[in-house]
């Protein structure tokens, strides 16, 4: 069985499916997981660079959202990788689609966290190929980012 | 790899040397460090990334944190940077255009020397 829905195919189940807890000391973990992960896939440095960056914006956001409605379960992060793409999601408890990323700061209260919404978005979309934004399953909010792995030009 | 931030002064310069990773666990790091050398009457600072491994959002917002704050006092924050993974990161979000970033910290403190 296989997701066709990135133009590619994918197995249906993660090659990677981390869970850590919603504490800025493991978005670091995260991130050299799925740098790791993309490593033993041979992507090129540069783009392992790129994916990291952006696995890191994401579960950021999803630990600020965690924080700012005190939902103390897991960030929950899943990666596939073919041939051609590498697609990373990451889920939080947030309420609908990820609306947090780009809303009103006044509407989220992160606390301590140096949290810069503003740039996060921008960041991830200047890294990767696609974002898609949407409900989780079974409640909660999903970001979803897919990388092309094929050579420009 | 966690973050290391050394604090030096030359001249009238304030030197920030960071070492590591800066993402949501040590931007705070960052960010008292800043807040410290401003509040402590420093009005040109200097930040050295090059020893920089990894910078996110988190810290690009503690650096224009730290920009705005210096510049209420009529100050100045430079970047020094030259590795593209760190230049990437201000060329995406525009932030080029907000701090001065230099290839190096002699570059930095001579571009950012009052004058005579």
């Amino acid at each position: 069985m296989t997701d066709g829905s990135s133009g590619s195919l994918l197995p249906s189940d993660p090659e990677l499916d981390l869970s850590v807890p919603p504490k800025p000391e493991y978005v670091r973990t995260v991130r050299h997981t799925v740098g790791a992960l993309a490593r033993l896939h041979g992507v090129p440095e540069d783009v392992i660079e790129d994916i990291k960056l952006a696995v890191s914006e994401a579960s950021t956001t999803a630990l600020a959202v965690n924080a700012a409605l005190s939902i103390p379960e897991p960030i929950e992060v899943r990666a596939w990788a073919a041939a051609a793409i590498m697609v990373l999601e990451v889920l939080d408890g947030g309420p609908g689609p990820a609306k947090e990323i780009l809303g009103d700061p006044e509407e989220l209260d992160t606390g301590d966290l140096p949290f810069e919404k503003a740039l996060s978005l921008p960041l991830i979309r200047g890294l990767v190929d696609e974002v898609a934004l949407g409900p989780r399953p079974g409640g909660g909010s999903s970001l979803r980012m897919t990388v092309s792995l094929q050579p420009e030009g | 790899m966690d973050l290391d931030v050394e604090t030096t002064q030359r001249g009238d310069a304030s030197i920030l040397t960071l070492r590591g990773e800066i993402d949501v666990y040590t931007a705070p790091r960052l960010r008292q460090s800043i807040v410290d050398l401003v509040d402590g009457g420093s009005r040109r600072i200097i930040v050295d990334m090059e020893k920089v491994d990894f910078l996110d959002s988190t810290g690009l917002g503690v650096l224009v944190e730290g920009l705005k704050r210096v510049k209420t006092r009529e100050g100045e924050l430079a970047i020094v940077a030259t590795h593209d993974k760190i230049l990437k990161i201000f060329d995406i979000t525009g932030l080029n255009k907000a701090f001065p970033i230099h290839a190096t910290v002699d570059e930095a403190f001579q571009e950012a020397a009052p004058s005579a």
